[in-house]
């Protein structure tokens, strides 16, 4: 099948079997390999990607279904300020160990600061719920959304 | 070499620049971009996929026939035993474990063969076109069954695979001089790892005689060692690559020799690039785990709370192969009393074959399972003399001067008071520990300590090489073995470096390991990695420095004795403006012919016991942990939550205090995961659960609060600054501290784990009158 | 797990297209969110040789109050539930319950209709809109029927659907005031776990006395029930603690709950007390709350 969508603000056109999920779309096909497989299952959330600005598990979606859609990976927010600040709060705190689950992780909590700037520490752990971290016992990385929080508002005018 | 006293001896300066500051990871940066890349990263389409054909029984004598798979469209072989062109062998301790297995099969998921093909669909296919003729053998899918005499031997030579044992003073009569005893029986079950990056490895051969394999692993060159052994070549012909790896605690150290030597094999055999990538229930249903064990466990003490003797029977599950067994099962072993001052001690041990997914390493080996019967046990000595568990444990407690269990001498760095006591404060430990109740909720705290020797075990010699070079602008290039996994450790071994050779940390480029270039560091296991790696660091850039001191001084013009290195450039001590950048000085090494590289070499120093007996020193040090835990039951479900932790250990010298406390939440949580929620459903010897959907781990939702790292440092003398290891103690502690908390909330004890909500609600009933 | 298995994939702009689609082909399944459809289709629990995609049927997501019904789309996702003010306002229990479901990646993928034609007995907005006393609106080419929600429910992971029939809507009478509710689940742990054990409650008060008890519950038989007999013991009566422990000791009498690889049949048995008598307190507080 023809599938036509926008990927990291790109107009892309590509061909794939109705039955090929967007996650191998993504890695195999277009090479983007910061989108990770952990599972296959929809219970890992390492191959977390942006639908139309919302997380979802890239596995448990089928290519063709994002026709007309815009798909963001980690890839395509490298230059954006709320995506820098996340970064340099997990660098910074040590939320980044193995590194596998970080770019899902990345995209949960960008998702989460867009929607809710300044999440409680509750509202930070049911964002990033679906996103299993098996190396840093996630408090760092909640601690780095947190900060990232924190300095985008303080930085507010 | 007083490798602790680097700093003083050798650098002349008493302040860190590097060590002991926190920094941002040298290699965060490609991983918040996305841009790390692991194993199934590299690999390109076109790779032929491999798949392998594994056993649907536990226990039989099988016959193959590949003919309707290779029958299949897309498919490019079908690789069996008889395709194994040199040892069909690749047993890590015994030679019990044939890397394919043509004849008999002993667990299921036991591999068969190997089916290789364009694409994973028309693998798929043949995998299932693959026909296999079982004669089922009796299986054991308990100990006890595996024990019984008349039980099917498994393997030749029966089920007992190993024994162990240790006899030190005279057990009964320590036991004739103690006031209580307890004595009960523990058992601990499977963990997986559920690392998020399942197993892969990625394989090119090149010419007639040479393989380059990319995978997941823990040791390049015990993956070069099998996978030679398995193609029959020399070890100059096998390349291996350790790609970033995205979790291991272990279980990639088992399962890297098994999956490269699979790629290995079939792009040997096909002539074109071939990989291996698991999915996940494969991962979780048929690569080794954390050993099952039981635990027969006597203590007894003294009026005055003193261990008078400790009886340990262990048998250790191992599944269908030995693999560590005989490693683990000596660790259990020597670490039975826990990190006491026992003066009799009798314990026996013993690993079994049973027909089920076989064990394999997984952070803080048997010492976790150990220490939760051990701690266990301290608890409830403590309890029958009326005395409080801290205070009955400082009683105890190895300090410097004490002997092991094993009669080993530790004469320093033993800091295991300090973390007990550090712990107990901080958490505002209280005799009497006053439960909170609100409602249904209960509250309860808990203490567990451990220690855990750093090194290979049993006196096995343990080095490590690293090699660092300077490059002609001034940067380095350093080389270790040992991996990164996400635990940091060759980001320590460079901030080693970068303290010792004056060099910002930037500038130093670790290299990927790789067995064409990198010295052997030996595994990246035991928490060796920064201790042993990071000596052998300390040692090249010791080496190196020497020798830009050399050159510097006469550039510069001033005694050897007045040159500093710092911050990428030479300078003269008594005239500071006096000074060469470390580019110019490099350029002129390499023009008068002084090698720009050194090759550091560490080995620890050596250790002897006796088999008999099972006494002397097995291993280098120890590390020492403590851990309060505070839980809340909610005593109409049964379900727990842990509030909060309170850690210390005893590291000592912290090279970097954020990554200390990475790894310490990290095996606070797999710690959790564990004793209240992990659970490996086997039923005659099908995983039953093989997913994250019914292998339960922890969610962020279950992140306790943990204070912050009490970080004890007992500086080690024969290491770099100091340091100990420090990825495995964290999680030995945590189990029974949870353990104990449970009981002090509820006043039940549960002698197996995990203590699931179900098991603890129905015991709470059963106690109602 | 083996690689997804080969289907024709189409995708219908409107309903009609959809159950022509449906009606059309054999061996045709819709797939939504494909949040459980897929990991089934990976299993080789399910086949299916041509999946209908309503994702691009717009007409089926909506939330509206009409007549003071509340009318839900069926491929109306959790996410948008969770975002719904009216969904928060007058119906937190369903609120409550979609939040529970999964993670925020399976919230915004996954829809109540699949939720509830996956029939799972363990599903969390089934007990919900039990206790809402909801009716599903079932479609196909020949026309829409209106059918109680429990009778969706034919076994574990059955549905009653005929083949070509589609659930369009989901929809309750909006709860009135002097109503409460409460949703509990029990999981493995506090994350994103599948239900042990789910319970939900609707009271309605007069001045103190219950003239509407409804009662829930999930993963304790072979598909989502009321508890009816429970339900009686409260109705016309002043609402009390000893009565809502009898209440919950009737639905641990009641459930015919199974051992499973999550729980035993046993835990389970005891849980629907515990959940039970938690749901209907609180349900009780917060319909005293209301009245005020």
């Amino acid at each position: 099948m023809r599938i036509t969508f926008e990927l990291n603000g790109k107009r892309v056109e590509c061909e794939a079997r109705p039955n090929k999920t967007l996650l191998d779309l993504l890695r195999a096909d277009l090479g983007l390999t910061s989108v990770k497989k952990g599972c296959e299952q929809g219970e890992c959330g390492a191959c977390t990607v942006l639908l139309d600005g919302a997380p979802v598990n890239s596995c448990l979606v089928l290519a063709p279904q994002v026709e007309g859609r815009a798909v963001t990976t980690l890839d395509g927010l490298v230059d954006d300020p709320l995506m820098a600040a996340l970064r340099k709060a997990f660098m910074e705190d040590g939320a980044i160990q193995c590194g596998f689950c970080i770019p899902g992780m990345l995209l949960s909590a960008y998702a989460l600061l867009r929607e809710n700037p300044r999440p409680t520490e509750e509202e930070v752990k049911t964002a990033i719920e679906g996103n299993i971290c098996r190396c840093t016992g996630y408090i760092k990385i909640i601690e780095a959304i947190m900060d990232a929080a924190e300095r985008i508002q303080n930085e507010r005018p | 070499m007083e490798y602790d006293k680097i700093l003083e001896n050798l650098l002349g300066r008493d302040d860190y620049l590097v060590v002991g500051h926190s920094v941002v990871r040298t290699d965060a940066l490609e991983k918040a971009l996305g841009r790390a890349r692991f194993t199934a990263d590299y690999i390109p389409k076109g790779t032929a996929v491999v798949k392998v054909v594994r056993s649907s029984q536990p226990h039989a004598r099988i016959k193959v026939d590949v003919k309707a798979a290779l029958g299949v469209p897309g498919v490019l072989a079908v690789l069996t035993a008889a395709d194994v062109p040199g040892h069909n062998q690749i047993g890590y301790a015994l030679p019990d474990q044939p890397f394919l297995n043509g004849e008999k099969v002993h667990y299921i998921g036991d591999p068969i063969a190997l089916v290789c093909a364009e694409k994973e669909y028309a693998a798929a296919e043949a995998v299932d076109a693959v026909e296999v003729e079982y004669d089922p053998l009796p299986a054991s899918f308990t100990l006890d069954a595996a024990l019984q005499p008349d039980a099917e031997p498994i393997h030749e030579g029966g089920n007992v695979a190993v024994t162990t044992r240790i006899r030190k003073g005279d057990a009964e009569r320590g036991f004739s001089a103690a006031e209580v005893e307890v004595e009960d029986t523990y058992e601990t079950p499977y963990q997986e790892h559920m690392y998020l990056e399942p197993e892969a490895a990625y394989a090119v051969p090149e010419g007639a005689g040479k393989v380059t394999v990319v995978g997941t692993m823990q040791s390049p060159f015990l993956v070069r060692e099998k996978v030679a052994h398995v193609l029959g070549w020399n070890l100059s012909q096998v390349r291996i690559i350790q790609a970033l790896t995205g979790g291991a605690f272990g279980g990639k150290d088992d399962m890297g020799p098994l999956v490269c030597a699979k790629a290995a094999l079939a792009a040997v055999k096909l002539g074109r690039p071939a990989a291996l990538v698991f999915d996940r229930d494969e991962s979780v249903a048929y690569t080794p785990k954390r050993f099952p064990a039981r635990i027969r466990y006597r203590s007894g003490a003294d009026g005055e709370g003193r261990i008078t003797a400790v009886e340990v029977d262990i048998t250790v599950d191992c599944g269908a192969y030995a693999n560590r067994a005989p490693f683990w099962l000596w660790r259990m072993t020597a670490h039975a009393a826990g990190p006491y001052e026992v003066e009799n001690a009798s314990v026996d041990g013993r690993a079994v074959y049973t027909n089920k997914v076989f064990g394999g390493s997984f952070r803080g080996f048997g010492d976790v399972a150990i220490h939760f019967a051990a701690e266990s046990q301290v608890d409830r000595l403590a309890e029958e003399l009326g005395m409080d568990p801290v205070e009955f444990r400082l009683r105890n407690v190895l300090r410097p001067g004490s002997r092991t269990t094993c009669d080993q001498l530790l004469d320093h760095s033993v800091g295991m008071e300090e973390c007990l006591r550090g712990a107990a404060e901080a958490a505002g430990w209280k005799r009497g520990r006053e439960l909170g109740r609100k409602g249904s909720r209960v509250r309860g705290v808990g203490v567990g300590c451990a220690y855990h020797g750093i090194s290979t075990s049993r006196s096995t010699p343990d080095w490590s090489a690293a090699s660092l070079i300077l490059n002609q602008d001034g940067s380095f290039t350093y080389r270790t073995g040992i991996c990164e996994l996400g635990q940091g450790s060759p980001v320590g071994h460079a901030k080693i470096v970068a303290e010792i050779i004056g060099a910002p940390l930037s500038s130093i480029r670790i290299e990927v390991p790789d067995t064409d270039s990198t010295p052997n560091a030996k595994p990246t296991h035991g928490s060796r990695g920064l201790m042993l790696g990071g000596t052998a660091a300390a040692d090249a850039a010791l080496k190196l420095r020497q020798r830009m001191i050399s050159v510097a001084a006469e550039m510069l013009g001033c005694p050897e004795a007045d040159v500093d290195l710092r911050e990428g450039r030479a300078f003269n001590r008594q005239d500071p403006s006096e000074e060469v950048s470390f580019a110019e000085l490099a350029e002129e090494l390499y023009v008068r012919g002084v090698s720009p590289a050194a090759y550091g070499f560490y080995t620890s120093p050596r250790r002897f016991y006796d088999p008999e007996t099972g006494l002397g020193v097995n291993y280098s040090v120890y590390t020492f942990a403590a851990s309060v835990v505070e839980v809340e039951v909610d005593t109409e479900t049964g379900q727990v939550d842990v509030v909060k932790v309170w850690p210390a250990m005893d590291v000592g010298r912290a090279i970097d205090p954020l990554m200390i406390e990475g790894q310490i939440h990290g095996a606070v949580s797999q710690g959790i995961g564990f004793t209240l929620m992990e659970r490996l459903v086997v039923e005659d010897g099908l995983v039953l659960n093989p997913n994250f959907k019914d292998y339960v781990v922890p969610s962020a939702l279950d992140t306790p609060e943990v204070a912050e790292t009490i970080i004890v440092e007992e500086p080690y003398r024969h290491s770099a600054f100091g340091a100990k290891g420090v990825g495995e103690p964290a999680i030995i502690s945590i189990v029974p501290a949870i353990a104990n908390a449970i009981h002090n909330a509820t006043g039940l004890r549960f002698n197996t784990l995990p203590i699931t909500a179900e098991r603890l609600y129905a015991a709470l009933r059963r106690r109602k009158p | 797990m083996r690689p997804i298995p080969s289907f024709s994939l189409h995708r219908p702009k409107t309903l009609s297209e959809a159950l022509e689609l449906l009606q059309a082909l054999e061996d045709a399944r819709p797939i939504a969110g494909g949040t459980d459809l897929l990991v089934l289709l990976r299993d080789g629990a399910v086949s299916a040789k041509h999946l209908i995609d309503l994702g691009g049927v717009h007409e089926l997501q909506y939330i509206r109050e009409e007549n003071d019904e509340i009318r839900i789309g069926a491929a109306t996702t959790h996410a948008q539930l969770l975002r719904s003010e009216l969904i928060a306002e007058k119906t937190p229990l369903l609120h409550e319950a979609a939040a529970s479901i999964g993670s925020v990646q399976i919230r915004n993928r996954g829809t109540l209709g699949g939720n509830l034609c996956n029939a799972s007995p363990a599903a969390d907005t089934a007990p919900p809109l039990l206790a809402l006393n909801a009716e599903a609106a079932v479609a196909s080419t020949g026309g829409t029927r209106i059918i109680p929600l429990g009778d969706l429910f034919a076994g574990p992971k059955m549905n009653s659907l005929r083949p070509g029939e589609l659930l369009t809507e989901i929809r309750f009478p909006t709860p009135p005031a002097g109503s409460g509710t409460s949703f509990q689940k029990l999981g493995r742990r506090r994350g994103l776990t599948l239900a042990v054990i789910n319970v939900a409650v609707y009271l309605c008060l007069e001045g103190g006395v219950c003239r509407e008890a409804r009662i829930a519950l999930g993963a304790v038989a072979a598909t989502p029930i009321r508890m009816p007999a429970a339900e009686e013991m409260l109705e016309g009566r002043q609402l009390s603690g000893e009565l809502i422990e009898a209440a919950a000791s009737a639905c641990r009498d009641q459930v015919r709950p199974i051992d499973d690889i999550r729980a035993s049949a046993e835990y389970r048995r005891e849980m629907a007390y515990v959940l039970t008598r938690r749901a209907l307190m609180d349900a009780w507080e917060r319909a005293r709350r209301d009245t005020l």
